[in-house]
């Protein structure tokens, strides 16, 4: 009888240490993943990406009427270059350290004019930052190392010359800051 | 009788450790999730940019007011003025909210930003951050 309780009395003790062994790989799990979860950046590229769009947009047609500085009587004016562009938007390439290299730029956009009678070739274009990104759009979102990639974002719009001739016109916005936003 | 009695007092004390102890785990645990939600780190970045992408949208003329109560809190706690958690400077924006932390995002408008800590008529900081958007 004495020997039966000190039987019960082990099993017991095993069963909590087996229990909280349980509970410790449980409480590893969760702490591993919280720590996963809030060390890895929040991506705000693909909003920061939209609302470039969106400025470009913006500062190439008011009211569905193309500014006419891109224009030199009919023709566009080819001397509208994306520098002068990125000067007359009010954009800021600069970004913080921690980049590498501070002079690489992390932003990029071309901006295309075509006319209704030809689609497949743009009419005009201009772009400006950095080029380097732009290869990153042709890559498709479910390869491996995607989100480590710059995020593209492009936006179709239809506006009018002073004519009244009309044009779609295609904003792609590129920003990497992948350092900032996609865990190393 | 007198062992038996003293048998089922042991089984209960026995029990209550182990509740005890399983919610000392359980509470260690949520404290642990919650800090980590409500963390320096998470939140400088979070209000970094927050505020970048508002800057970013945002045209010369325009107030924008913003919430930042938990992160007041955060500073205050830490021995940081709630007027010096977020800096301005060129096209970038510092929120610091611990005396080793600070988080720096960069906005692409290029526009001046004058940020300050809003107070009430007592002088005390409401937890709200106005910025104003000039054209440069």
């Amino acid at each position: 009888m004495k020997l039966k309780t000190m039987n019960k009395k082990g099993a017991d003790k095993i069963l909590t240490i087996y229990w909280f062994v349980i509970l410790t790989l449980i409480a590893g799990g969760i702490f591993a993943m919280v720590y996963v979860f809030y060390s890895t950046p929040y991506d705000v590229r693909g909003i920061e990406g939209e609302i470039f769009a969106e400025r470009i947009a913006d500062c190439i047609s008011r009211q569905g009427i193309i500014d006419q500085s891109f224009f030199l009587g009919k023709d566009f004016d080819k001397s509208m270059t994306g520098e002068k562009f990125t000067k007359k938007c009010n954009l800021n390439f600069n970004v913080e350290e921690g980049y590498g290299d501070i002079s690489q730029i992390q932003y990029f956009y071309r901006v295309e004019f075509y006319t209704l009678k030809d689609l497949t070739k743009a009419n005009y274009s201009i772009y400006d930052g950095n080029i380097n990104w732009e290869s990153d759009c042709a890559i498709k979102k479910d390869s491996k190392d995607y989100t480590r990639l710059a995020q593209c974002t492009e936006e179709r719009l239809y506006a009018l010359n002073q004519g009244g001739e009309q044009y779609l016109i295609r904003i792609l916005s590129v920003v990497g800051k992948s350092a900032k936003n996609v865990k190393s | 009788m007198n062992g038996k009695i003293k048998k089922k007092g042991t089984i209960l004390v026995e029990n209550i450790v182990f509740i005890i102890l399983n919610l000392l785990f359980l509470v260690v645990l949520v404290l642990f999730l919650i800090k980590q939600g409500s963390g320096a780190v998470v939140l400088e970045q979070t209000y970094s940019k927050q505020i970048a992408m508002l800057v970013d949208s945002a045209k010369p003329g325009m107030i924008i007011k913003m919430d930042m109560e938990k992160g007041k809190e955060l500073a205050e706690g830490n021995g940081i003025k709630f007027n010096e958690a977020v800096r301005i400077s060129d096209n970038t924006v510092r929120v610091k909210l611990s005396a080793k932390g600070g988080y720096t995002y960069s906005f692409f408008n290029d526009v001046n930003v004058a940020a300050s800590a809003l107070q009430d008529e007592k002088g005390e900081y409401t937890g709200m951050y106005m910025f104003t958007i000039s054209g440069k």
